[in-house]
C-alpha cells in the first residue's frame, strides 16, 4: 500500500498547489529513492504545526478539582498543561466530565456540574492561551488567533441521571460530545464492560440519542456494549464517534472496536479517534496487567499516594504502571503501536474516519507518548508510512471537525423540523 | 403628587372645554395611560409561570382558563419582559436542589425555544430593549432561594452561565448560609460563606434579591454588595405589616444604594385586613402554613399544591373570612414607596402564578390599569416608565457595570 499511496498522494499534492509549505519537501522527498531522515522530520514539524490537532478525549479535568491545579503551568506530573500542549501542537482538547458509574441520581448531576464549571474556569484563568468553544467553526477561529479550543464531553450517559433537562443543560455549558455509558451500564444504556441488562439501548435510550443529535452533542459510543453501539448507530441521525477507542483485530478488548463495527461506523460517515492506553494498544501489556497481584499492588500504591484524589489517582496509576514495565514485571509498549492501530483504521475504513483521542491523564501511555508534547511523532511516523499530508491532516483533526461540523447541521435541521 | 393629578385635570378639562363631554376627559387620560403603558417596557421581576411548564394541561402560547400569564394575556396587557422564577420548596438542599433548578431553567429555555415568534431570552437590560424593539417579550430567570446552589458558590457562576440574572437569598426557610424572614434566625443574617455568595454574584453579574430575607441577612447583603439591590417581589410594611415586606427604615436604605424594590401584589402583603383576616383563618400559620399543608397534601405536584391553595382561598373569601381586597392597594404600595424614596426606586414584581391576586388584577391582562391609576394619581410619563420597567433595567445596567469591574480586577 505504501509506495502507491505516496504517488496518490503527490497528484493529490501537487493538483492542490496553493497548499503547504510542506510541499516543496515532499516533491524533494519523492526525488531521492531514500529520503534522508531530516527532510522528513522538517516536513512532519511543518506539517504537525501547521494542522488543527484535535484530541477528543482527556481526563485533564480530574486535576482541576484536586486542589490548585495550574493549567497554565508546566506540571512535572501528567500529560496535559498549556506549556506542553503548545509544545506538542495540540490545537484542540476534549476535556473528559467524568464521575464512576457507581455514582448516580442528583449527586452525580452535581459532580459532572461541578467538573464542566472546573474546566469553565480554568479556560477563565487562561484568556490568552485558551477558549471554550462548540462548534467546528469556533475551533477554526480559535486557530487562527493563536488560542488552544478547549471543548467537553461527558464520559457515561449516568450524569444525565436519565434527565433529558439535564442533558440539555450540560449541553447549554458547552458540552459537546457524551459517551452512553462509563465502565458500568447506566439506567439506560449497557456497558461494553458491565454484565448486558437493556439488550443495549432501551427506548428511553433512544430517546437520549435523538435528544443529542437535536441538542448538537456528538454521540459518542467509546465504552458501550457492541449491541448499544449498533442501536446507537441505527437510531442516530447525524454520525457517531468512538473518542477513545481503538481496534480489536490488534488487542481484543471489550473496550476496543471490531473492524465491522469500524466498517459500520464508517459507512455513516463517523470516526474512531485512537486511545493510547497501553491496555487497548497491546494485548500482551492487556494480558500481562491481568494479573491480580500486580493490579492489587498498583492499586494499592495508588491508594497510598493519592487517597481518593481522582486526578492524582489517574496520574500516580500511569506512573507506578511505568515503574512496573522497567522493572520487568509489565511488558514495554512503544508509542509506534499507536500507530499500528491507526494504519490498522486508515486500511480498513481509509483516512476519513480516524482520529486521536488520547485518553491523556486518565490511562498508562506508552513509551514515547508521555505526554502531549510527543504528538508530532504521530505525524512524524504517519509521513514515515507514506501517508499523504490531507491524510494525516485528517487523522490529526480535521476528520473530527467534519464529523462536528455535521452533527452541527444535523441539529440545525432538527431544529428548524419542529 | 394630588396637586399635580388637580393640574393635569385642570389642562384636560381647559382643552376639552365646551367641545367635549365631561366622559371625555376620562377618556383622553384613558388614552394617554393606554398609550403610554403600550410603548413602555413593562418589566415583571417575579413571575412562578414555571412551576406551571412541568404541567401537561399548561401551554404557554395559549389563552389558559387559569393562572395569570401566558403569551396571548402578556401582549394583551402589554407586559413585555419577564422574570420566570426558578424555585423549589426550601427544604429540597443539595444535589436534589441543584437538579430540581437545573430542570427548570432547562423549561424556561425550552419554552421560550418553542415560542421563538413570540419570546426571546435576555441576560441583560440591553437584551431586554433589543427585544421590545423586535416586539418580542423578553423571557429573564431569576432563583428564587439560595438552597437551590446546594451550599456550594460554584453554583452561582453555573446559574450565571445558563442564563440566571437575580439570586433570592433564601425562601421561606432558611439555607445554609442566610436567614429567613420566615423562619427563626439561624445565622444572625448572612454568614461569611453567604456574604462570599454576595460577592460571587456581584463579579457574576447576578442581581442580589433580598425579597424573602430576614431584616438582618438585608442590611448585611447591603453592606457587603458593591452592587444596588433589588426585592423582586415584596411591600411596604408601613401599609401591611408583614414580615415578608420591607419597612421605611429597609426602603430607604436600598434606595440610597441605588436598590429597586418591586411591588408585589399578593393580597396578605398589601392588606393588613386581609393579613389579619388570614392569619386568624389559617390559626396563625400564616402562607407558610397552608403552603405547608397544600404541600403535604399534593407531594411534588406544584400544580396541585397551586390550586388547593387558591380554592382554600376562595372558599374563606365565600365564606367572608377573609376580606375582598382591590387591586388599587397595589398603587398604594408603589405610592407610599415612591413619596419615601422617590419614582426612581419602584418597580413591579407581581408574584402572578405564586400568589392570590387582588380584585381587579386577575392576570397580567389587567397591567394597563396600574398605568392609568398612576397617570390619575398625577405621576409624570417619565415616572411611571421607570415604575414599569425603566428602574429595573437602570438597576441590571448598574451590576452589569459592577461585573465587568469586578471581573476586570481578576
Amino acid at each position: 500500500m505504501r509506495p502507491r499511496e505516496m504517488l496518490r498522494n503527490f497528484f493529490i499534492a501537487t493538483g492542490g498547489l496553493i497548499a503547504t509549505g510542506g510541499l516543496c519537501a515532499f516533491a524533494g522527498a519523492l526525488m531521492t529513492a531514500t529520503p534522508r531522515a531530516d527532510d522528513i522530520s522538517a516536513r512532519a514539524r511543518k506539517l504537525h504545526f501547521a494542522s488543527i490537532v484535535v484530541d477528543t478525549h482527556d481526563d485533564t479535568t480530574q486535576r482541576f478539582l484536586d486542589g490548585d491545579f495550574d493549567l497554565g503551568a508546566r506540571s512535572a506530573t501528567g500529560s496535559i498543561d498549556i506549556p506542553r500542549m503548545k509544545e506538542g501542537g495540540l490545537g484542540a482538547i476534549f476535556f473528559s466530565i467524568w464521575i464512576p458509574s457507581k455514582i448516580t441520581g442528583p449527586e452525580a448531576v452535581k459532580h459532572a456540574i461541578d467538573q464542566i464549571d472546573a474546566v469553565r474556569q480554568q479556560v477563565r484563568r487562561h484568556p490568552q492561551d485558551i477558549v471554550l468553544v462548540t462548534t467546528a467553526a469556533e475551533v477554526r477561529e480559535a486557530r487562527k488567533q493563536g488560542k488552544i479550543a478547549a471543548l467537553m464531553g461527558v464520559e457515561g450517559g449516568h450524569m444525565i441521571a436519565s434527565d433529558l433537562g439535564v442533558l440539555r443543560s450540560y449541553a447549554a455549558l458547552g458540552v459537546r460530545n457524551m459517551t452512553l455509558t462509563h465502565s458500568g451500564n447506566d439506567e439506560w444504556a449497557d456497558s461494553s464492560t458491565d454484565t448486558a441488562v437493556h439488550n443495549g439501548l432501551t427506548d428511553f435510550g433512544e430517546d437520549v440519542v435523538r435528544e443529542m443529535n437535536r441538542l448538537g452533542v456528538m454521540v459518542d459510543i467509546s465504552h458501550v456494549s457492541d449491541k448499544t453501539f449498533y442501536d446507537a448507530l441505527a437510531v442516530s441521525k447525524a454520525p457517531l464517534i468512538a473518542s477513545h477507542s481503538s481496534c480489536r483485530a490488534i488487542c481484543d478488548a471489550k473496550r476496543n472496536m471490531t473492524d465491522q463495527m469500524i466498517k459500520d461506523l464508517a459507512a455513516k460517515g463517523g470516526v474512531i479517534q485512537i486511545n493510547y492506553h497501553v491496555g487497548f494498544l497491546s494485548e500482551e501489556f492487556m494480558n500481562a496487567d491481568k494479573n491480580p497481584e500486580i493490579m492489587k499492588a498498583i492499586a494499592d500504591e495508588v491508594q497510598k499516594r493519592c487517597g481518593n484524589k481522582e486526578g492524582c489517582q489517574l496520574i500516580e496509576g500511569d506512573r507506578i504502571t511505568r515503574e512496573y514495565v522497567q522493572q520487568g514485571k509489565l511488558p514495554r509498549v512503544e508509542y509506534t503501536k499507536i500507530i499500528e492501530h491507526i494504519d490498522h483504521a486508515v486500511k480498513l475504513v481509509g483516512a476519513d474516519h480516524v482520529g486521536l483521542g488520547s485518553d491523556f491523564d486518565g490511562a498508562n501511555m506508552p513509551f514515547g507518548m508521555e505526554d502531549a508534547t510527543k504528538l508530532p511523532q504521530i505525524t512524524e511516523a504517519l509521513l514515515r508510512k507514506g501517508y499523504s499530508e490531507d491524510d494525516v491532516r485528517k487523522i490529526l483533526g480535521e476528520n473530527t471537525l467534519r464529523v462536528m461540523s455535521e452533527v452541527e447541521r444535523v441539529s440545525r435541521e432538527l431544529n428548524s423540523a419542529r | 403628587m394630588r396637586r399635580l393629578l388637580s393640574m393635569v385635570c385642570v389642562v384636560v378639562c381647559a382643552i376639552g372645554g365646551g367641545l367635549l363631554a365631561h366622559g371625555s376627559a376620562a377618556d383622553a387620560i384613558s388614552d394617554r395611560a393606554h398609550n403610554l403603558h403600550f410603548s413602555s417596557i413593562v418589566l415583571d421581576t417575579h413571575d412562578d409561570t414555571t412551576q406551571r411548564f412541568f404541567s401537561k394541561g399548561f401551554d404557554l402560547g395559549k389563552r389558559n382558563p387559569d393562572g395569570h400569564i401566558d403569551i396571548p394575556r402578556m401582549r394583551e396587557g402589554g407586559m413585555n419582559a419577564i422574570f420566570f422564577s426558578i424555585w423549589i420548596d426550601g427544604r429540597i438542599m443539595g444535589p436534589p436542589a441543584v437538579q430540581k433548578a437545573l430542570d427548570q431553567i432547562d423549561a424556561v429555555h425550552e419554552n421560550v425555544r418553542k415560542f421563538s415568534k413570540d419570546m426571546t431570552f435576555a441576560r441583560t437590560a440591553e437584551e431586554v430593549r433589543h427585544a421590545h424593539t423586535q416586539g418580542k417579550i423578553a423571557a429573564l430567570m431569576g432563583v428564587e432561594g439560595g438552597h437551590m446552589i446546594g451550599n456550594d458558590i460554584r453554583m452561582v457562576r453555573v446559574f450565571g452561565d445558563l442564563g440566571v440574572r437575580y439570586m433570592t437569598l433564601s425562601h421561606f426557610y432558611n439555607d445554609e448560609w442566610a436567614d429567613s424572614s420566615t423562619d427563626k434566625p439561624a445565622h444572625n443574617g448572612l454568614t461569611d460563606y453567604g456574604k462570599e455568595i454576595v460577592r460571587e454574584m456581584n463579579r457574576q453579574g447576578i442581581m442580589v434579591d433580598i425579597s424573602h430575607v430576614s431584616d438582618k441577612t438585608f442590611y448585611d447583603a447591603l453592606e457587603v454588595s458593591k452592587a444596588p439591590l433589588i426585592a423582586s417581589h415584596s411591600s411596604c410594611r408601613a401599609l401591611c405589616d408583614h414580615v415578608r415586606d420591607m419597612s421605611d427604615e429597609m426602603i430607604k436604605a436600598l434606595a440610597a444604594k441605588g436598590g429597586v424594590i418591586q411591588i408585589n401584589y399578593e393580597k396578605s402583603f398589601i392588606d393588613q385586613d386581609y393579613k389579619n383576616a388570614y392569619e386568624k383563618a389559617t390559626g396563625g400559620a400564616g402562607v407558610v402554613g397552608a403552603l405547608s399543608q397544600a404541600i403535604k397534601e399534593c407531594g411534588d405536584d406544584q400544580e396541585c399544591t397551586a390550586r388547593a391553595a387558591i380554592a382554600l382561598e376562595r372558599k374563606m373569601t365565600e365564606e367572608g373570612k377573609l376580606p375582598h381586597v382591590s387591586w388599587e392597594r397595589i398603587v398604594d404600595h408603589i405610592d407610599h414607596a415612591v413619596k419615601l424614596v422617590g419614582a426612581a426606586h419602584v418597580g413591579l414584581g407581581s408574584d402572578f402564578d405564586g400568589a392570590s391576586m387582588p380584585e381587579g388584577m386577575e392576570d397580567c391582562s389587567k397591567l394597563p390599569k396600574i398605568t392609568e391609576a398612576l397617570v390619575r394619581k398625577g405621576y409624570s410619563d417619565g415616572d411611571i416608565r421607570k415604575i414599569l420597567g425603566e428602574n429595573t433595567l437602570h438597576l441590571m445596567e448598574q451590576v452589569e457595570r459592577v461585573s465587568h469591574e469586578l471581573q476586570a480586577q481578576n
